[in-house]
């Protein structure tokens, strides 16, 4: 009799063996800028995938095991990027997520659609978390791509809402970028914002990235212009040395600008970053504090920079992936992709949501303006980023570019 | 080394690039296509500086300038519908790089040494700053980026067929490097770097002479630049950078550019280095860098010089002496390597912003870290103890050696020399 | 306008009196040793990384002063244990020993601090405006960085003029074994004259880092520049150096704030519409392309006069 109970067990836990080998995990890969000069930037992007992760295997995972997450390095390059998603797709990876380099997009978007042609039924998903050149969503979308920040449309919309609602737009404007296709976009942006936003362009100008180690001509040709504001997407040195010659110069005037929270710019910057407004995606004050303490607990910091929005990203992909069940059998990332386009997250600013037609997230944006007496201090400095406004998805969102024609798999 | 050898060991070495990639997954096929190329650029490097005596900083420009023409060749394929087998696509980096090179090769030609070498430099730098704003032949920052298009019953889609396709390509390029070694021209080449005036005196038109070994090089390194345009399907500025330039000429001399097949060992050591190494250490960029040091100031023949050597003066080596300081050497060697390796590694988990964060974050001011799967306290006599014996240890014992390994070298001189005097 | 030619003249000046103070050392050493030392921009950038670290922990002053002296003496130790074992291998190998070294200091500073900018700036007290000029106000800083390399450079002069260590280095240059005939210790000013060059770059950082950004992609960024000084302004001319610097400076600095294009140009016989269709060469503004005319001018000495503007043909 106990030889027959024990037989039984053994066969139905051999059987549940057998089971187990059929179970498919779901593999992400984080292809990112982990060394090179943008190791700052990647290195938050995979700890904010990171940490959705662990809190969803802590739920049990997904498709009967906990969702497997490889970091490859691309070395910051576009070669690397190319080598390492070959590595990943050789390895299973199903899910490629980065966000650090809207080159680097580029690269990877462009190798995912390659494979997923040359291999229908393996297709691999691409999770971007923040490259946020137009052409992603335009000439090279496809429905295997995935957009989760926002754009230069998006961010210029919300500054110029914001900053005339509070009386510091004025009806002068200067725009300087860098000279590629993000800076190009800006510009591009604030020129079609000009009539809805009541203000003229004086002039503009496009500079080299990240090559420029001294912007004093740049602020001699704005204090010219005698304008009130000064819109740019600089990102970096670039930004921070626009600033830093603006304020050694003396130049009064208001900065409108989108990446003035990336990790070590306040500290940088000092006291000339205060009064200037940024457009991002999240304020930690307007968010839920229980969460906020609890990634600090986890990983040591408070959410900075492209966390915050990294997380929500996966949060969609949760909630996307609640919907579905494949049985413990093969996982079908075609059917992650239907998912996903009908996923929404409930925020603090509003309903997070994909757009069918070219999977940009709708999202508000917050414009916020750097001052003392923030809840959370940046950069261990006095000052941190208040929030001004939040601007609506509808009142932030731009249209569907003609040149996106997404052949969808339904 | 006897014919009969040198037959057996390319036969070996074909064997194990064709036979072994189909049983390796596709991540480490791609890296032996890599491989490949890097073999490839570097051979064609070496034809202008082993061989033609000229140093050039800027070969990243030919390379760039082969992927960007094969990449707008696979566009016309792609969406414009021109009809062109896929296996042939890396003429166009042939056509591309010979263009270029015999523009660039008659302007830099004119001067010889440093100057020739900061005329490539500039020339490449020019390049690298103007190709990211000519978007109509460069692409801006993204680039260009098509697609292979099926031909001749291959789909060219998985990995495997594009390191068939590579090998082949490489290998026919090198052969024909070869070939070219065996020509008067080549010979002529050899000259040119031994004794350029004496050329001249002989009737040859020295910068004519110049500026063709220079087109033919930067015409091999537009085949290894396209090579990796089929490969990637993908091209931006980025090619034309300095960094490109600068891991051909390590390749080089890591190899050892007075060998033919040097720099290609130097090419496939590293990128196969850097391969396995980049995962799992982020300093290995530093290594690449101690290691090319040590060579030049150790070795400055290069591997492929130093193996050279030993073939040479086989017969006269006296092996069984030999043996045990060699293996002491290699050993010592190994020491030295892993105790450097354990010092970088732990200075670079040290200065981490990981382990800055850890710091903030505990109870004592400098907790133990993690590296090798294993806990180190910061101060610890057993954290610094190991890896500063076994350098210590290591150079010792190669120190020692050192003299009996040169006494037993200087033996081999005098008998070699004894038996070129004899007329043996 | 005005402003415009003014200040950027200003700044011209002060950004090619930096790049002097980098570029004489290595026209020094070449001109000395005929070693081209691909590592002097990253002496330039352990100057600036080693004056943050004093900077952070002592003080700002003393990090001027003791960081130049310890690049000049890890100049010395890299002359004298590294390049004098290949100098025997060439000139090309004492070339590919120092882009090896550039190399290695590049990711040892990246080991160290890391891969992104560190925050080096001066002292609170000296961020003020030296003067005000149309209502902008010009950093004193600025101004202070070309003091520093003008009192270099008067220094340097004198020194080598009219010092009696000035002209046996001057005669070891000319002529190494006559010196070494006449009872000098050749090697020692080889060594010597490495370690001052060394020192004069790492000075450049330690006073540069503090404006410009530092981080470990300086040395690339400045060194490909110093570069094209050096040859237009002649190898081994210390004159030259200073004019092609100021030269370089005052152009890098007009060029950033045009935007002069072919398609501006041909605007004045009408043929502007035309060019801006064309688009590619004909729309390249001066502005976006200032990175490139320098190395445009370095290829037309190289070709034309590679001695350069002071250099001696050779």
């Amino acid at each position: 009799m106990r030889a027959m109970t024990t037989l039984a067990v053994a066969a139905a836990v051999l059987s549940l063996g057998a089971a187990e080998v059929k179970a498919e995990s779901l593999k992400i890969g984080i292809i990112e800028s982990l060394s090179g000069a943008q190791t700052s930037t990647g290195r938050l992007f995979a700890s904010a995938a990171q940490y959705v992760i662990d809190q969803i295997n802590a739920d049990g995972g997904f498709n009967g095991s906990p969702i497997e997450v490889v970091e490859y390095d691309n070395a910051g390059g576009t070669t690397g990027a190319a080598d390492r998603f070959r590595q990943a797709v050789a390895e299973g990876v199903h899910i490629v997520v980065q966000g650090a380099s809207s080159a680097i997009a580029g690269q990877i978007t462009e190798d995912v659609r390659r494979h997923n042609i040359r291999n229908p039924g393996d297709e691999v998903l691409f999770m971007n978390m923040g490259a946020e050149a137009l052409e992603l969503t335009g000439e090279k979308c496809h429905f295997y791509h995935f957009r989760f920040t926002t754009t230069a449309p998006m961010r210029v919309n919300a500054l110029v809402s914001a900053m005339s609602e509070e009386g510091d737009l004025g009806s002068r404007v200067y725009s300087i970028n860098q000279n590629y296709s993000w800076g190009r976009d800006m510009e591009e942006a604030i020129r079609a914002a000009a009539e809805a936003g009541g203000y003229e362009v004086v002039d503009s100008d496009l500079h080299e990235v990240n090559r420029i180690q001294d912007f004093s001509p740049f602020v001699a040709k704005i204090r010219a212009s005698e304008v009130d504001t000064v819109m740019t997407g600089n990102w970096s040195n670039d930004l921070l040395l626009l600033m830093k010659a603006a304020g050694d110069a003396g130049l009064d005037v208001r900065f409108g600008t989108t990446f003035l929270d990336q990790v070590g710019n306040i500290a940088n910057a000092g006291e000339t970053a205060v009064g200037h407004y940024i457009a991002h995606l999240v304020n930690l004050e307007l968010e839920d504090e229980a969460w906020v303490q609890d990634y600090e607990q986890v990983t040591g910091h408070v959410p900075v920079y492209i966390e915050p929005q990294t997380v929500n990203a996966m949060l969609l992909l949760r909630e996307a992936l609640s919907d579905l069940d494949f049985g413990g059998e093969d996982i079908d990332v075609t059917q992650i992709g239907l998912a996903l386009e009908k996923a929404t997250l409930e925020g603090p600013n509003g309903t997070l949501s994909i757009r069918q037609e070219d999977h940009q997230i709708v999202t508000p944006v917050v414009v916020s303006r750097i001052d003392e007496g923030a809840k959370y201090a940046v950069d261990e400095t006095q000052w941190g980023f208040v929030p001004v406004k939040v601007v609506s998805a509808e009142e932030a969102m731009y249209p569907v570019q003609d040149s996106c024609q997404m052949d969808r798999p339904d | 080394m006897a014919r009969v050898w040198q037959l057996l060991l390319f036969v070996l070495i074909m064997a194990v690039l064709i036979g072994l990639p189909p049983l390796l997954g596709a991540g480490l096929q791609n890296a032996m296509t890599n491989m490949l190329i890097a073999a490839l650029f570097a051979m064609a490097f070496n034809l202008l500086m082993g061989q033609g005596g000229m140093l050039s900083f800027g070969h990243a420009a030919f390379y760039g300038v082969g992927a960007f023409a094969v990449m707008h060749l696979m566009t016309a394929i792609d969406r414009g519908g021109l009809s062109f087998p896929t296996p042939l696509l890396p003429l166009a980096g042939a056509a591309a790089g010979l263009l270029v090179g015999l523009v660039t090769g008659w302007f830099a030609t004119l001067r010889s040494g440093v100057y020739f070498a900061l005329v490539t430099l500039a020339l490449a730098e020019m390049l690298h700053s103007l190709a990211p704003h000519w978007e109509g032949l460069f692409g801006g920052e993204a680039g260009i980026s098509s697609m292979r298009m099926p031909w001749g019953g291959f789909i060219f889609g998985q990995v495997i067929e594009i390191y068939y396709l590579t090998l082949i390509w490489v290998t026919l390029s090198i052969g024909l490097l070869y070939a070219y070694t065996r020509t008067p021209f080549g010979r002529l080449t050899l000259a040119l770097r031994d004794n350029e005036e004496r050329v001249r005196f002989m009737g040859y038109d020295a910068h004519a002479t110049k500026m063709i070994v220079f087109a033919v090089s930067a015409t091999f390194a537009g085949i290894a630049g396209g090579l990796l345009a089929v490969s990637n399907e993908q091209a931006n500025y980025e090619l034309f950078g300095t960094h490109v330039s600068a891991q051909v000429v390590l390749h080089t001399f890591v190899g050892g550019s007075t060998v033919f097949f040097g720099p290609a060992i130097g090419a496939a050591i590293f990128t196969l280095f850097a391969y396995l190494v980049s995962d799992v250490s982020r300093s290995w960029l530093l290594y690449q860098g101690v290691i090319f040091v040590l060579v030049m100031l150790y070795a400055p023949l290069g591997i492929g010089g130093v193996v050279m050597l030993h073939l040479r003066h086989w017969a006269s080596i006296p092996w069984q002496r030999m043996v045990g300081p060699y293996a002491g050497a290699t050993a010592a060697t190994l020491l030295m390597a892993i105790g450097t390796v354990m010092v970088v590694e732990f200075l670079e988990a040290l200065f981490s912003p990981h382990y800055v964060a850890q710091r903030r974050q505990a109870e004592t001011s400098w907790p133990a870290f993690e590296r090798f799967g294993a806990s180190w306290e910061p101060f610890g006599i057993l954290t610094w103890g190991p890896p500063l014996l076994l350098l210590i240890v290591g150079l010792l014992i190669l120190l020692r050696l050192r003299h009996r390994i040169v006494a037993l070298w200087d033996e081999v001189q005098e008998t070699a020399e004894t038996a070129a005097r004899s007329g043996v | 306008m005005l402003e415009f030619i003014i200040i950027s003249t200003l700044n011209g000046v002060t950004y090619g009196l930096l790049l002097f103070m980098v570029s004489a050392g290595l026209t020094l050493i070449f001109g000395m040793m005929g070693v081209l030392n691909f590592a002097h921009a990253s002496f330039y950038m352990l100057g600036a990384y080693i004056a943050y670290s004093i900077t952070r922990t002592i003080d700002f002053w003393i990090g001027l002063l003791v960081a130049p002296l310890l690049v000049g003496l890890l100049g010395m130790l890299v002359e004298r244990y590294l390049l004098r074992r290949v100098h025997r291998y060439g000139h090309a190998h004492e070339l590919l020993l120092t882009f090896g070294l550039a190399f290695i200091f590049e990711e040892l500073i990246k080991l160290f601090y890391g891969d992104f900018p560190v925050n080096y700036s001066m002292p609170a007290y000296l961020r003020f405006p030296a003067f005000s000029l149309f209502g902008a106000d010009y950093p004193f800083y600025r101004l202070f960085i070309g003091l520093v390399a003008i009192g270099m450079f008067v220094l340097l002069y004198i020194l080598l003029s009219r010092t009696r260590v000035g002209l046996v280095v001057r005669a070891a240059e000319r002529l190494p074994s006559m010196a070494e005939a006449l009872g000098h210790n050749v090697p020692l000013v080889f060594m010597g004259v490495f370690g001052v060059g060394a020192a004069l770059a790492g000075l450049g950082g330690a006073v540069a880092g503090a404006f410009f950004p530092t981080n470990p992609n300086m040395a690339l960024e400045l060194g490909v520049i110093v570069f094209v000084v050096v040859v237009v302004g002649g190898l081994g001319s210390i004159e030259g150096s200073l004019v092609a610097s100021l030269m370089i400076g005052v152009f890098s600095s007009f060029a950033v704030g045009l935007n002069w294009s072919l398609a501006r140009l041909l605007d004045l016989v009408g043929l502007g519409d035309w060019a801006r269709e064309l688009g590619g060469l004909m729309t390249l503004t001066l502005s976006s392309i200032s990175g490139t005319v320098p190395f445009l001018l370095m290829l037309i000495v190289l070709l034309v006069r590679p001695a350069g503007l002071f250099g001696e043909r050779n």
